[in-house]
Formats: C-alpha cells, structure tokens, sequence
C-alpha cells in the first residue's frame, strides 16, 4: 500500500475491490443487457421511460427508507402510510385546491412520521414492531376517514396538480424527475453534510455516537420525518397519476421497498449505505418485472427471480466483505 | 325419512316462532374498504336493516382473509342468530363452514359472489348479480364497438376470486362464439385496483402496437387502463369496456372516453341479500338463484341510469 | 403472591390476557360460552402453530418471514395432491415441503452468513411465485368431505385442531426447557461466538431449527385446509406479521437470547381474544385495525417498562 509501484496483485484486488463496491452497479448493467437481448422491445426509449415511471413511486419511498435504515432501524410503516397520504391528498383537492391540500396533507403525514419517530427514538421501542403496529393503525385511521369509499378528482384534465404523475420536465416525465432528484439531494445530505455523517454514525455505533456527543434520538426521530416526506411525495406522484385512490393502494409497498434498499447493499444492521445504489436496487426489480412479462412469461415468474437476485447480490455483497465465500464456522 | 322432514320441520319453525319478537341476521363480508362497492354495499345493508322493523344484525368483515371469514361464520353460528349472509373471500374455501352452519340448523344465503357447487346442497339461495352474464354482456357490446374486428387486451380481476374468474369466462366464452373475429392477445390480473390496472396496460401499450379494446373486470380497473391509454396518447382507438359501472366510469362515459359498461347497484345487491334472509327466514318460496337485474350500460343508453353513488 | 409478582414479572401478556377475557365477558353475552372458547383455540390454532416454531429461531435470534407462503405452498400440495394419491400421502409431502424450505433457508442463512430477515423475505417472496407456479393461479377443492371433517372434529370435549396446537405447544415446551438442544438454542441467540467457542454446532442447530418453523408452517396450512376443505394460491398472506407479532408479545426479544413458548402462548392467544371478542362486541373492522395496531404499541412500551422494574428487583 505504501508503494506506488502497482503489482499483478494490486490489481487483483482493485478488481475484488470494484466488484465489491460496485456490484450492484455492475448486475444492473449485466441485467440491462441481458434483457436487451430476449426482447427487442426492451430497449426502447417508450419502455424504458415506463420502468422509470412505475418504479418511481416505489423508489422514492425508498430513498426515505434508506435514511432510516442506515439510522439501524427498519419502516414497515410506508405501505400504510402511502395510502393514507394519497387517500388524504386526492381528497382534499377538489375540497380546498391542490396547493393547500398537499399542504395539509404533507403536514399530516410527517405528523404521524413524528409519531414513530418519537416511539422508535424517544422511547427506544424496537422499530420492527412499532411500525408494524402503525401499518395496522394508520391503515385503520384511512378507513375510518373515507368510510371505506374510494376518493377521486373529478376535474382530472383542468388541474395543474396532473402535472406531478402525468406531466414532463425537459421532456422527462415528471415521476422520474421527483424521484431522481429526492435521491440526489438524500445522497448529498448524507455525503456531505454534518447530519448525513451523524445518522451514520448513530446507526453504526449507537454508543459511540451518543459518546461524541451526538443526539442518538433527536436522529432517529428525524430519519422518521424523512421517510415520511419521501412518502409524502410518493404520495403526490401516485394521487396525480391515478386521479383517485382506493384506501389500501400501498398494501404490501413496505416489503417491496425494503427488498429494493436491501438489494442495493444497505446493511439492516445500520451504519452503511447509499440512497444511489438503492436507486439501482429498486430499478433492477422494476426491470425483472417488466422484461418477464414482455418476454411474455406469468407475472408470478418475477417472484422466483426476484428471490435468487436478492439472496445472491446480498452474498456477493456479504461475501466480500468477509473475504470469502462461505463462512467457516460450524 | 320421516325423522329427518319432522327435523327439518322443527328447525324450519324455531326461526319462524321467533320471527314475532325480532330475527337477527349475521353477515361476514369479503373486504369493506378496498373498494367504494363493497363500502357502499355495507352502508345500505345497515340502512336497509334499520328501515325494517324487528331485524336486528351482526355485521362483520373478513378484510380478504378466507381464514378469518370461517372464524366469524363459527362465531356467527356460536351466537345462534337466524340466518347468515356470506359474500365469499373465496368461493370454495368457505364451503365446510357453510356445511357446519347447516348442520347447526342456520340457513345460509350467499350474496354478490357464487361458491362453489359443492356447498349448493348447504344453502338456501344465492343473492346477487349474474356474472357469467355480465360477463357475456360485456363481449356483445365489445363485438359492437368494434364492428367484429379488432385486437383487444383483457384486465382480470384478483385471480382465484369467483367474480372475476365468472366475468372473466363469460366473456371468453361469449366472444369466441359471437365474435370470432376479435382476438384477445394477452391477459393479465388487475387485482381490482385501478393503479396495477394503469401498469398492466402501460405494459400491454408498449408490448403492442395496436390494441382496438380493453375488456377491464370492473370499471374501477377500466378507469386506471383509460388513464394509461390517455397519457401514451392512444386513448382515441381505443374502445374501452368494463363491468361493475363506478362513477368515474360514469363520467368518462359523459366524456366519451369510455364505451360501455354491465350497471350493477351495490344498494340493490344488499336489498335483495337482506330480502332474500328474511324470505328464508320465515319459510317463503325463494329461487335458488336469486339474480338481481344487471343492463348494459352504453354511452347511448346513459341516461336512463343515475350516476353509480361510488 | 410471591409466585404471582413472578409470573407478572416474566409473563406479563398472561396478565393481559386474563384482563381482556374479563373485560369482554362483560362485553358480550356470548363469550364466556364453553363452545367460545373452542372456536377461539381452534381460530388461533393457525397461527399459534407456526409462532411455535417462529419462538425457537427467534430465540436464536434469527427470524423466518416466508413462514406465509409455506403455509400457502403446503396447504396446496396437500389439498391438490390428495386425489392422486391419497390424503395421508400428500399431507406427508405437504409437510416435507415445508421442512425442505426450512433446511433451504437455514442452510442459506449459516452458508452465506446473509441475514435470516433478507435470506427468508427473499423466500417469502419465491415460495408464493412457486405457489402460483404450482397452482396456476387455481383454488383446490378437498372431494373427500372426509378431510374437512378432520378439521371439524373433536376428541372428548376439544377440537382436534385444538389438541394439536396444545399437544405440540407441550412438546415444544419441554423441548426448550429440557433438552439440550433447547439449551443452545438460548445460547447461540444469546452470544454466537460464545456457542461457538462453547463447541455447539452453530451451524446445524440454526438449519434444524428452521426445519422446526418450516414444519410448523407446514403443519398449520395443512390444519388450515382442513378447516376449509379446500387451498387457495392466496392463503396466508401477513401470516408472518401477525406470526412475529404473537411471538414479540409473548416476550421473546427480536435480538436473541430470550424467550419462552408459554409466552408465545400467551401471545397468540391474547391476538385470537382481542379478534374473537371485537368480532362479538360488533366493534367495526376499521376500527380493530386501530386498536390492534395500538395494543401491539402499548404492550410493547409497558412490556420494556415491566421488564425493566423487573430486572431492577430481581437484581435486589
């Protein structure tokens, strides 16, 4: 290492080095490519920008999730809440206009993103648990609000609120751009800033980090306020897309986000991480989804696949930490 | 012979005796909430309850989950009401319940959703629309739209549940026999919800280049393949057909987006599930099948029908 | 009183339970009935049966999340196959099935040294594809009435579902308590490199214990059917939530190390009474989903607090 001198070696283990930092980044090549072969309809700009579409709402929630698990804790809670947001943000809009209903809607949500925060970091009650029972309450609080019935927009062609789901920036639809963007502007937080390097700190060594002085649940609480803005603006691309909402449109999301978080090598145990490989994590599910059926196999095909992905990126990912393959003890 | 008739007879009375005081009715729903018909369809089974004297309910819900649905028709046999209603979570799954609920002397109505023909012998009638019909309609007005001719993609609705399996066959059904020249090229799962039904068809849009129809299960799923079609720009050849008329599907019907629909009215479904309870309850003549009306609906006979309250 | 400070103390949810029976027996006419009780041992039978299993690889502090679509997977194969070849021989296969999916998620899991949660939320999301790959999206329907009165029945006064929850909740009972194998799985949950350093074979004792929660899952979807009569591809969906649930309850700590089956009973039975007892008293679903979401908040919160004083006197 001292020596600039760089040895056949060396560069076996700059290989080693780039697979293991990047491999996300190269399955997602090798998976891109891969499905540019069995479907000539894969690679064309009009599918590539739906992939980006649909997984846009996914992935924006889980930019925020990834915040809160690189804090050491989990989000089961973002399926429920998903619902909660829409179903609020639909409703009030033809009520009180589009500005001042995402207004309160953002409010509310973040609300109850302050409630868990609160539960998981003030009282240190196991986040596993708490958000479960918040996937219960808040799915109940949704019901309880619309009284079961679906919510709509009724003038979906005269509001500038389709411009969140529906609408383009410089020709990029606008799902795309809000997702993307909240992912650069994450991994700049987290990067480049003193809190970014805190909620790291809190999730990989908890005791340390409170012994330099840090505020272990002041962070926590605030890694909750930002899953729930991600949510929150899942929320406004998903209500302006659909122009109404049934009140359990985020069923099951939970587990699909924290499948793309993991796949993109964010550890659960906290304390590393990064929102742009969660990115790529949450893209190559979106894309083993739309290539399968395009290439005309059942939809349930992309579970089995999805399976072996994940198990084998994560041992890739676990594998070169160690050093090896398998591990050794008995 | 005889001891089972006097049997019969007997438990055909004790109802009847206590029909004087007041009857009470259970009902264990599939899952209220996940859609505005089955919410609608809880709301007027209430009011309707309440309109009628000497009728008291126990109204549960399953939330979709076959498992709880025969816990609470156990827990509605364990508090002996006078019949039970059931919309299926599952159309034989719920079977043995209902075998246990007629051995325990409650008669058992279905509503909305068919089970499966081996409980047929348990029950005492079926209450609801008839979708293989629906489902046949739906063709007919999908062969006239497109003049016989055309290329059309199918949204179902959540596999393994009976609605969407009977539209989905009387549909298949009809076409192939009416309409030999409109092909179905693919079809998949909607799962009754209009944001998977707006994924689905953005998938079929870049899968084909031409796409004359979509049959969607329900409009709820129509309105989701529309927004799709809308926002690829390929909403104008489009025909759009679907089942269950919502109010969304209503108005895009008014806009002209929308080509027809089966009208199907929550209210009435749970009127005639309640209707045919008492019926049974006080030893009436009820036919097996006990159908409600279910027309078409086209954007030229609209206007006869109010708009769907859902 | 000094047995009962001690059982507060250590099981706190059996408190809990005892408080929510009283409570609804004053709630509803019809719950303090004999037949209410076998309904509610016969309801939680399901889930109890897989927290069992759940109890024993969370001890060791690893957890099982695709214990859901095994249920689905083996409910299937047993209901399916049951034509072909007979019922005894498809439960048989429906029950290797689960245990092969254990030993394939627990070999995975010491192999790979991926986290359990990543290794099996993976397998909950591949064994329901294989559950529809299997099914083709189809419902199975039992011919033979004869295996869905299995799941009517009763021996003596209890449901047969019911007995074999309880017998086996017996077993593992004393497995836990007092074998060895019950021994090491508290102490590879507790310190691994210690188990390790100790000679336990960490390894093979975490494959056998996924084997045991595949074999429960296993199990329950085979009750489960014969409850129905029948098997559908979208059986068991949340069963892990409500699974884990049941277990945290109960009092075994998510991080390993401690735990105790008549906790999990405790766990599963205080859901089933909260369930049962809201079903009763007419409370709208909405409603429960909220109280229940509260409940599992509140135990948790007063759970630590216990546990905490606890500690404290014990220490003194």
């Amino acid at each position: 290492m001292a020596t600039d001198i760089k040895t056949a070696a060396d560069h076996g283990a700059q290989l080693k080095a780039l697979l293991a930092q990047q491999g996300i980044l190269i399955a997602f090549i090798v998976f891109t490519i891969g499905f540019a072969f069995s479907s000539d309809r894969f690679m064309s700009a009009d599918n590539l920008m739906t992939v980006l579409r649909q997984a846009a709402i996914i992935g924006t929630i889980a930019v925020g999730v990834t915040v809160v698990v690189i804090g050491g804790n989990l989000d089961l809670s973002v399926g429920s809440l998903l619902s909660f947001a829409t179903v609020l943000v639909v409703d009030l809009h033809d009520k009180i206009g589009p500005a001042p209903a995402m207004l309160v809607m953002f409010v509310a949500t973040m609300g109850i993103g302050a409630i868990t925060g609160f539960l998981v970091g003030y009282l240190r009650l196991n986040s596993l648990i708490v958000t479960l029972g918040m996937l219960s309450a808040i799915q109940g609080i949704v019901l309880i609000y619309t009284g079961g019935q679906n919510v709509d927009i009724r003038e979906q062609d005269g509001t500038w609120f389709a411009v969140f789901g529906r609408g383009y920036v410089f020709g990029i639809a606008t799902p795309i751009v809000i997702f993307l963007g909240l992912a650069i502007l994450m991994e700049i937080v987290l990067r480049r800033t003193s809190y970014g390097r805190k909620v790291f700190a809190v999730g990989g060594n908890p005791t340390a980090a409170v012994f330099s002085g840090i505020n272990r649940s002041r962070m926590v609480f605030t890694t909750y306020l930002i899953s729930a803005f991600a949510v929150g603006c899942a929320a406004v691309i998903m209500g302006s897309r659909v122009m109404g909402s049934q009140n359990n449109v985020g069923q099951g999301y939970e587990l699909l986000v924290l499948a793309g978080v993991i796949l993109g090598g964010t550890s659960l145990l906290g304390g590393s991480g990064s929102v742009l490989k969660t990115v790529l994590g949450v893209l190559i599910l979106a894309i083993i989804q739309n290539a399968l059926i395009l290439m005309g196999y059942p939809y349930y095909t992309q579970w089995l696949v999805t399976w072996v992905v994940i198990i084998l990126a994560v041992w890739l990912d676990v594998a070169s930490k160690r050093g090896r393959l398998f591990t050794t003890f008995n | 012979m005889r001891g089972l008739m006097t049997a019969t007879a007997i438990v055909a009375l004790l109802p009847a005796a206590a029909l004087a005081q007041s009857v009470t009715i259970g009902i264990t729903q599939n899952n209220v909430g996940v859609d505005s018909y089955q919410t609608t369809y809880e709301q007027a089974f209430m009011a309707y309850a309440e309109e009628l004297d000497g009728v008291e309910t126990v109204v549960l819900d399953a939330g979709g989950d076959v498992a709880r649905q025969i816990g609470q028709i156990q827990d509605l046999i364990q508090q002996q009401v006078d019949a039970i209603i059931i919309w299926p979570t599952q159309g034989q799954a719920v079977v043995p319940a209902v075998r246990q609920a007629h051995m325990a002397g409650i008669p058992v109505v279905i509503t909305n959703s068919q089970i499966a023909e081996e409980g047929f012998e348990f029950i005492a009638s079926f209450s609801g629309p008839d979708n293989i019909t629906q489902g046949q309609y739906s063709a007919e007005m999908m062969c006239e739209a497109l003049d016989g001719e055309g290329q059309i993609v199918q949204i179902s609705g959540q596999p393994g549940y009976t609605t969407a399996m009977e539209r989905q066959s009387g549909f298949e059904e009809r076409l192939a026999e009416a309409c030999p020249g409109v092909e179905i090229m693919e079809t998949q799962p909607g799962d009754w919800n209009r944001e998977r039904a707006q994924r689905v068809m953005e998938n079929f849009l870049t899968k084909y280049d031409q796409i004359d129809g979509v049959y969607s299960g329900d409009d709820n799923m129509g309105v989701g393949a529309l927004n799709a079609a809308k926002a690829a720009g390929r909403a104008e050849g489009i025909a759009f057909i679907g089942a269950t008329n919502f109010a969304v599907g209503y108005e895009a019907m008014e806009r002209g987006e929308y080509w027809g629909s089966v009208y199907q009215s929550p209210v009435e479904d749970a009127r005639n599930a309640l209707d045919t309870a008492l019926a049974v309850i006080r030893g009436e003549d009820v036919p097996f099948l006990n159908y409600f009306d279910t027309p078409k609906i086209t954007q030229a006979n609209m206007s006869e029908y109010t708009k769907p309250v859902f | 009183m000094q047995q009962l400070k001690q059982l507060v103390l250590t099981q706190p949810i059996w408190l809990f339970v005892i408080a929510i029976t009283i409570f609804f027996s004053f709630g509803s006419p019809h719950f303090l009935d004999v037949q209410n009780f076998k309904n509610i041992l016969v309801q939680t039978s399901t889930i109890g049966l897989i927290a069992l299993g759940m109890t024993f690889v969370m001890i060791n502090g690893n957890i099982d999340l695709s214990v859901g679509a095994v249920v689905a997977l083996s409910a299937s194969l047993a209901v399916g196959l049951q034509s072909e070849v007979g019922i005894l021989p498809a439960v048989v296969v429906a029950l290797a099935a689960g245990i092969g999916l254990g030993f394939v998620n627990g070999m995975i899991v010491w192999k790979t040294g991926v986290d359990a949660f990543i290794v099996t939320l993976g397998a909950m999301i591949g064994v329901r594809g294989l559950v529809f790959l299997y099914t083709q999206e189809q419902s199975f329907f039992a011919t033979n009435f004869a295996y869905a009165d299995f799941g009517m029945s009763a021996v003596g006064p209890l449901p047969t579902l019911a007995i074999i929850f309880l017998g086996f909740a017996a077993l593992m009972h004393w497995i836990l308590t007092s074998t060895i194998h019950g021994r090491n799985t508290y102490a590879v949950g507790g310190n691994r490199e210690a188990a390790i350093n100790a000679g336990i074979k960490v390894g093979p004792h975490m494959v056998v214990n996924f084997m045991i929660v595949g074999f429960f899952a296993a199990l329950a979807g085979v009750t489960l059917s014969t409850q129905m009569g029948a098997a559908t591809p979208n059986l068991g969906r949340d069963f892990e939530l409500w699974t884990i649930t049941a277990v945290v309850l109960g009092g075994t700590k998510l991080a390993g190390g401690s735990g105790s089956v008549i906790g999990t009973l405790g766990g599963v039975l205080a859901i089933g009474i909260l369930r049962n007892g809201m079903n009763l008293m007419q409370v709208p679903a909405f409603y429960v989903l909220v109280i229940l979401g509260v409940i599992l908040i509140a135990v948790l919160f007063i759970d630590r607090q216990v546990g905490r004083k606890g500690a404290q006197e014990l220490r003194t």
